[in-house]
């Protein structure tokens, strides 16, 4: 087990310098460099040519770009992860502070999805045909066809305006000190987003549910007279449970990301967001360290995903 | 079933054939099978009803989506505004069904683009094997390591914003999983013995892939076409709503949308934001269930 670990360890970890690689290239394609981004076009059009010239050297702008992403890497590995251009606060600082915002709103939306899934799944697959299951099918694409944004914003208007039963979004108001103050906030995203996710959820234990309740364990355990409820819920739920651990566990790089979307819309101060600004502030430095960090993420999550599918089915290990 | 009631099994099946009670039965059997799924039929309605309102948009309304009238800011409804009017006094009926063009078009087309480039790849590689396949399959990691949405911010920052970046930015984030899905079904049609006969003949490896061993493969790569074109939708829509898609000057659902943002509009002006919001989640609606009809029609493994 810990050689199979330790083999997918080091296919992880070239895959992330390439990707770091690449990310630096492409922004080093961007026009414009860090000084025009610091300098207001105001202060540059009266410096001179040795004054930009000073600064680049300054800030180790005239290396070149191979030097240049060698520093920044030796960096990163070393905890110093940079600083954002805008205001120049330290990009830890920014993760530590947006973090546990995201994880919050994921954590929440991960647990309602998959529980609240898992169940209309189930139930849809034990009544396959039906006319819960079809009307659950449909209430499911209608789920995941809506817009995320569209679907936050109907809530709002509803929950927050109209009816005026939870707040808009954000998420510690001023005057709001302990930690469950802030729990009406999470309330509105938190259900948005979870209920975004539970189509997916839903669709794939349905087919879960579906196959393994054709196998002959489930003919034997039903010719062994055992009640229907134990033969669904011990024997069958319980083999279709792996396929849906292994869909959640694609959705761990979630827990890092947020819904970018969602976040905006209900102005919740995560991750997500913070890119939106980054991106839309062209702050290089923080929009590549974010997008890192998700890839960080996504390779992580699938990481964990082939061990516990290895650990599930001993065939994985021996390949 | 013994062989005497197989016997009679068969002699009624010709006596009701002969009775021309079993019509044998014409046209694609996937087609047949697509055509007898009424959620399918409904989404394959809506899609058209959609597609062709926002192609033969200057025949339904008079008004010019771009027009600004001053005289006719925030109207509700009428007969003469069916949406309303925006914040300008143009037309939302117009916006949406001209904006409907463009959001297609992205949609679509780049779905079409991404599965030209992904099968064109994976079909190509998958069959030849070797290290073109490895770097191929490397590069479809490295792509697939983001998650979707922030590979998209992501490119946007680094290439910029307008109509074309935007589909070369769909392109990029969707051709990997066509790509995988067509290399998986590669690698086991080319083990097939109808290709060890072509390879035989000395047919050209070219030939066999795109045209003997792809088509085997179409059904899966259609029904990938219209998922990625339900998520490009979606996905637009998103981009612009955060003001980082398609330019605001140019209607797209997405940028009529994006009004929304705005509480006050949210809550007083219904018909700016509404409407829009209801006809792209009946497109994506429908799209996704042309798909899942596609998915039912075409994998064997869906049977019965």
């Amino acid at each position: 087990m810990l050689t199979f670990v330790i083999r997918r360890l080091l296919v992880t970890i070239p895959m992330l310098l390439v990707i770091s690689f690449l990310v630096y290239l492409g922004l080093e394609l961007t026009p414009g460099d860090a000084v025009s981004h610091m300098i207001d076009p105001e202060s540059a059009s009266r410096m001179s040519e040795e004054e930009f010239a000073a600064l680049r050297e300054a800030l180790g702008l005239n290396k070149s770009f191979i030097q240049r992403y060698g520093i920044w890497l030796t960096n990163v590995v070393q905890g110093n992860f940079g600083h954002s251009l805008s205001g120049g606060v330290a990009i830890s600082t920014i993760v530590f502070d947006r973090l546990p915002a995201t994880l919050e709103l994921s954590v929440f939306a991960l647990v309602f999805s998959t529980i609240f899934g898992c169940i209309l799944g189930t139930i849809s697959a034990l009544h396959r045909g039906s006319t819960t299951d079809s009307s659950l099918t449909v209430f499911g694409m209608i789920g995941v066809s809506i817009p995320e944004f569209f679907f936050g914003l109907v809530a709002i208007l509803i929950f927050a305006l109209h009816f005026d039963w939870l707040p808009v979004g954000g998420r510690l108001l001023p005057g709001y000190t302990s930690y469950f103050d802030h729990l009406p906030n999470i309330i509105l995203p938190g259900l948005v987003l979870s209920m975004m996710m539970t189509a997916g959820v839903m669709r794939y234990s349905r087919s879960a549910m579906l196959d393994s309740l054709s196998r002959e364990f489930i003919r034997t355990a039903r010719s062994k007279g055992l009640p229907d409820w134990r033969i669904n819920l011990v024997h069958g739920f319980r083999v279709a449970l792996t396929p849906v651990v292994v869909l959640i566990g694609f959705r761990l790089p979630t827990l890092i990301g947020g819904s970018v979307i969602i976040e905006e819309v209900f102005q919740w101060p995560g991750i997500g967001s913070e890119f939106i600004e980054a991106v839309r502030g062209a702050d290089y430095p923080l929009v590549m360290f974010i997008a890192l960090l998700s890839v960080f993420a996504v390779l992580m999550a699938s990481l964990i995903v082939d061990v516990l599918t290895a650990l599930i089915d001993p065939r994985v290990r021996l390949n | 079933m013994g062989h005497a009631a197989l016997n009679r099994k068969f002699d009624r099946i010709r006596a009701r054939e002969e009775a021309g009670l079993n019509k044998p039965q014409s046209g694609n059997r996937a087609l047949r099978k697509l055509l007898s799924n009424p959620l399918a039929v409904a989404g394959l309605v809506i899609f058209a009803i959609i597609l062709l309102a926002s192609i033969f948009a200057p025949f339904l309304t008079p008004n010019d989506p771009q027009a600004i009238n001053l005289r006719a800011m925030l109207n509700a409804p009428s007969a003469e505004h069916w949406f309303g009017t925006d914040r300008t006094g143009r037309d939302v009926f117009a916006r949406v069904l001209y904006g409907g063009r463009v959001s297609i078009l992205v949609g679509l087309g780049s779905a079409l683009l991404a599965a030209v480039v992904g099968v064109g790849i994976g079909a190509y590689t998958g069959y030849r094997g070797g290290w073109l396949d490895t770097i191929a399959l490397r590069v479809s990691e490295i792509f697939m390591s983001f998650p979707q949405i922030i590979l998209v911010l992501l490119l946007v920052s680094i290439i910029g914003q307008s109509l074309i970046n935007l589909i070369i930015i769909f392109v990029l984030t969707g051709w990997g999983s066509m790509y995988r899905m067509t290399r998986a079904r590669m690698l086991s049609l080319r083990e097939e013995e109808y290709v060890q006969a072509l390879q035989s003949f000395g047919v050209p490896t070219v030939k066999i892939c795109y045209k003997h061993i792809l088509p085997n493969a179409l059904g899966p790569i259609m029904v990938n076409i219209t998922l990625t074109t339900a998520m490009f939708i979606l996905a637009e829509a998103g981009l612009s709503f955060l003001g980082l898609g398609v330019p605001l000057s140019i209607p797209t659902w997405g940028n009529i949308l994006n009004v929304a943002k705005d509480i006050r509009v949210l809550e007083n002006n219904w018909w700016m934001w509404l409407p829009v919001g209801l006809v792209i989640s009946l497109f994506v609606l429908s799209v996704n269930f042309i798909g899942d009809g596609l998915r039912d029609s075409t994998d064997p493994t869906l049977q019965g």
